[in-house]
């Protein structure tokens, strides 16, 4: 009965007719002109534009997850602040296809933020350090900066497909978390502070030798150590990350469709 | 009576230990505006969570066109329009985009039916303007336009008053009563506003503390012969006792100036008659009818919160 797509229309909807949205995709974009100003005028062009994208993308993307975390956490939160819930869900759709409406646009928006991600930085860095560049990596540079694969340009591609694959994992935890306690600023403090801070400590977790510590989310977040030019010797190899990942996704989305199915809505 | 669109039956509500609704048993036909009264507390707002499935019931089931709200939710729903509580919409849309928002959940509802919905609201003026700009009024408007765009059966508003000015009073009510005669869908009101719903409805159910008290007709109960409390001005009170104490009826005296009887149409013509045989000067003569607030708080003992 209905169509899905005009469920996921409505979510689009809220989320491209607000300012802030635009806001969050002009601020990448500025930041990736910015930064490559700013190297261009202290560094000259003696540089790659593929390792300035590299570096730019590294950066940016955190901020990118912060604005899509942002994003994801308010969807559910916002619509039991302003009470809106309670005429969303008086249709006749169920509220697991609500929700996952709500989850698909959120999806949308993070690859929306990436593919402008990549779009920005690497048109930026063309015209800033590509265009009749004299510099042109040699075998040795290729091979530090982007190993194992067939040419810069897939390597960043496939930079961003792992980044796009945890980023995926965290902005599930962050709408489950916003889902359950129908808190934004909870899941946003909650969400950051586990990625960001957590990550910090991630390294020295490592040289303990707990079995557990293996299991942890977080041990598997950062995807890009398996094509990067540092391959961390701590045995653990891509598949076995994304079969974690993939079970604490599974866990997340079992328990957001759960809570929110289940709730008396008396907001 | 018609056939009742909505059924509750044996409704109960239980959140830790506490009987929210106890046992709620309602019918309501269409083409009937059927007024849901009670105290604040006494679980009017939960009753209608109820029957549009915000809140799971306990115990019983609704039934909405024979489909089952517990079971059948998305069938049942689709002949509910709503207003819960406030009409909250999204504040950073226009009037228009949030129409357009409901619109697309339920297939079949064409720009067409916006705008002529935006046109039965009367807020053709400023539609395209975010609802962050409106009124309450106005958005009470917007909450309305959105309940009915999909023609329902059922039409369920909580305290719809709230917010409207008279003028925005009288229009919603006489709206609704249209709805009701001419599009015979059935429409359930919550208020505490007695004097409105005695307005605005054909019957009224009174709950207090999550249980039903009393449902009651309102419509054509004046034209049917009641007997009343009558009061009659005059100028000795005394002579006027004993001038209808000899036509056979049982004056009191009401103050310094009057005397009261119960008494019916015909008892109120034939007291006149009397009292003016006996030379008794009448100043007035007036039906006392019992207000629909008194009933209520009559039948709810004063009590506030139950």
């Amino acid at each position: 009965m209905g169509n899905f797509l005009q469920l996921v229309h409505n979510e689009n909807i809220k989320i491209y007719k607000r300012a802030r949205s635009w806001v969050m995709l002009g601020i990448l974009v500025a930041s990736a002109i910015l930064i490559s100003i700013l190297w261009l005028s202290f560094g000259g062009r003696d540089t790659s534009m593929w390792e300035v994208m590299s570096t730019e993308s590294m950066i940016l993307f955190m901020l990118l997850t912060i604005f899509a975390v942002v994003i994801a956490a308010s969807s559910v939160a916002e619509e039991f602040a302003s009470g809106t819930i309670k005429l969303l869900l008086i249709r006749p759709w169920s509220r697991s296809k609500i929700l996952l409406s709500k989850y698909v646009s959120i999806m949308l928006f993070a690859v929306l933020l990436a593919a402008v991600l990549f779009a920005s930085t690497w048109l930026i860095n063309w015209i800033c350090f590509g265009i009749n560049s004299a510099v042109s990596l040699d075998e040795t540079q290729q091979m530090l900066l982007f190993p194992g694969s067939s040419g810069p340009f897939a390597y960043m591609l496939m930079y961003y497909g792992m980044k796009l694959l945890s980023l995926a994992v965290t902005l599930t935890l962050a709408f489950m978390i916003s889902t359950i306690f129908r808190s934004g600023a909870l899941a946003i403090g909650l969400s950051l502070f586990l990625l960001l801070g957590v990550n910090n400590f991630v390294l020295l977790l490592g040289y303990l030798e707990y079995e557990w510590i293996d299991y942890l989310l977080f041990m598997h977040l950062d995807l890009t150590k398996y094509i990067g030019a540092t391959r961390l010797e701590d045995g653990s190899n891509l598949w076995f990350s994304l079969g974690i990942l993939g079970a604490y996704y599974v866990i997340f989305v079992a328990l957001t469709w759960y809570v929110f199915n289940k709730r008396d809505v008396a907001a | 009576m018609a056939q009742p669109v909505v059924r509750l039956q044996n409704v109960s509500k239980r959140i830790g230990g506490r009987t929210i609704i106890d046992r709620l048993t309602l019918d309501l036909p269409l083409g009937e505006v059927f007024g849901f009264l009670g105290p604040n507390g006494s679980g009017k707002t939960t009753t209608i969570r109820m029957m549009v499935g915000l809140m799971s019931m306990t115990e019983g089931d609704i039934w909405i066109n024979g489909h089952s709200i517990a079971k059948e939710y998305e069938k049942a729903i689709r002949y509910v329009g709503a207003i819960v509580e406030n009409p909250e919409m999204y504040k950073y849309l226009s009037g228009y985009d949030n129409l357009m928002h409901y619109a697309r959940m339920i297939p079949g509802i064409t720009e067409h039916r916006v705008h002529e919905v935006v046109k039965l609201v009367g807020l053709e003026g400023r539609i395209q303007d975010k609802v962050r700009t409106y009124s309450l009024g106005m958005r009470q408007r917007l909450g309305v336009a959105q309940a009915i765009l999909h023609k329902p059966q059922l039409l369920i508003l909580d305290e719809p008053t709230n917010g409207l000015d008279p003028a925005g009073i009288r229009e919603l009510r006489d709206y609704l009563r249209l709805l009701a005669k001419e599009e015979g869908i059935a429409i359930f009101v919550s208020s505490h506003l007695l004097s409105e719903m005695e307005l605005m409805c054909d019957r009224v159910a009174i709950i207090q503390g999550g249980k039903l008290i009393d449902v009651r007709t309102i419509r054509g109960a004046e034209s049917r012969a009641e007997t009343a409390r009558v009061i009659i001005e005059v100028d000795r009170p005394q002579g006027a006792i004993e001038a209808l104490q000899a036509s056979g009826l049982a004056p009191v005296q009401e103050g310094e100036q009057a005397i009261a009887i119960e008494t019916d149409r015909e008892g109120i013509a034939a007291a006149n008659a009397a009292l003016v045989a006996g030379g008794i000067k009448v100043y007035g003569i007036r039906a006392h009818v019992k207000s629909l607030e008194d009933q209520f708080l009559e039948v709810t003992g004063g009590e506030s919160i139950g």
